[in-house]
């Protein structure tokens, strides 16, 4: 058996494989085109761009509503989220009513009474830090201040529609701008 | 090409979204700091600016058993600031057209509506302005010019009106007497 022809088909041929060659030889790949059975169903790679786009504006939408609750939220009456508790009063008016007159509660000793009224003095306000307080006595002043000055100025005005002549220049419901 | 069609959606998202934040945000606020130089010469300032956050601060200290209070909590409701400027001075003349008209001016915008304009010799110029959101009030301007006094008030977001008239009398604060010489003339009306 010539070794070299058997290895890369250098040297003289050898028969004996040339024949195995030619017996095997009809077992040798046949290149042809791929031909997919009738009986398979063939799936074309699903374009998932549309349904990405839709669950993307889904998601905004979303987002958006939940900001938009957010916001009106926020413009919502306080009245549900303050605690239900005691009134809230200025510390002067606070004091006034809680410190000359306490009423010794039934069944505590006076120190205990103390610690009673000292414990509702500071759960006034819930949630308020002294500090946070301050500042929230501070803008209820000037809160106050603002109502009063704008609340005097309509009232100004409505009695001086009220009082003044029809010569007098009034203009209702005028549109500007 | 197929990220055009992420792209479009998200884009009109976007622009339908910013739309809804810009039209909701529609500011009713105006612009006062014009007027600042005008505290130099008056002789009785009143400079208030309270924004939401404050307001929804103070209005935890407002009870509602108090009825008085309460009503002011009324008012509060969906307010997002409150904006006063008041200026008194012992001469006349010190307010200038240009300042009033600094204010004016913010006031012909759209969705501004001038609800009541009063002239008198007496008591000066009331104009009473509402920016109108649809059907509701988004907020609330009053300009009081006299010969010795400029006031403006800036309430920025929804305003009842006759709450807010109803209030003066109710608070529970010392007079100030920013107008002593408007108090003396009620009282001599009355």
């Amino acid at each position: 058996m010539n070794e070299d022809y058997l290895w890369d088909k250098s040297g003289p041929p050898d028969p004996e494989i040339q024949k195995l060659e030619e017996i095997l030889g009809a077992l040798r790949y046949q290149p042809k085109p791929f031909e997919v059975p009738g009986n398979v169903v063939v799936l074309r790679p699903r374009n998932y761009v549309p349904l990405l786009a839709i669950a993307a504006t889904l998601l905004l939408a979303l987002l958006a509503g939940g900001i938009w609750l957010r916001v009106r939220s926020r413009n919502e009456p306080h009245q549900a989220r303050v605690p239900s508790g005691p009134p809230v009063t200025s510390p002067k008016v606070e004091e006034e009513k809680t410190v000359p007159k306490p009423k010794p509660e039934k069944g505590l000793a006076p120190r205990e009474h103390n610690v009673a009224v000292h414990y509702k003095r500071r759960n006034r306000t819930p949630g308020l830090t002294p500090r946070e307080r301050e500042e929230a006595l501070a803008a209820k002043q000037q809160l106050m201040l603002a109502l009063r000055v704008a609340s005097e100025k309509i009232n100004l005005a409505q009695r001086k529609i009220q009082s003044t002549s029809p010569t007098n220049q009034i203009k209702n419901h005028h549109r500007v701008g | 090409m197929k990220t055009l069609n992420i792209k479009k959606p998200l884009i009109a998202w976007l622009i339908i979204i910013t739309t809804a934040f810009v039209a909701s945000a529609q500011d009713s606020r105006i612009q006062m700091s014009s007027l600042d130089h005008l505290a130099a010469k008056a002789s009785q300032t009143v400079d208030v600016s309270i924004d939401e956050r404050l307001i929804r601060v103070a209005e935890k200290l407002f009870s509602n058993a108090k009825p008085d209070e309460k009503e002011i909590r009324k008012v509060l409701v969906g307010l997002k600031g409150i904006y006063v400027k008041s200026f008194e001075f012992e001469t006349e003349g010190q307010v200038t057209p240009a300042d009033v008209e600094q204010i004016q001016s913010q006031l012909r915008g759209p969705g501004w509506l001038r609800m009541v304009g009063v002239k008198s010799k007496k008591d000066g110029n009331f104009d009473v302005y509402l920016l109108m959101t649809g059907e509701t009030i988004g907020g609330l301007a009053v300009l009081h010019t006299d010969q010795k006094e400029l006031t403006v008030v800036n309430i920025v977001g929804p305003v009842d009106l006759e709450k807010l008239a109803k209030l003066e009398g109710q608070f529970g604060i010392p007079d100030l007497e920013i107008e002593p010489t408007k108090r003396s003339k009620k009282n001599d009306e009355k």
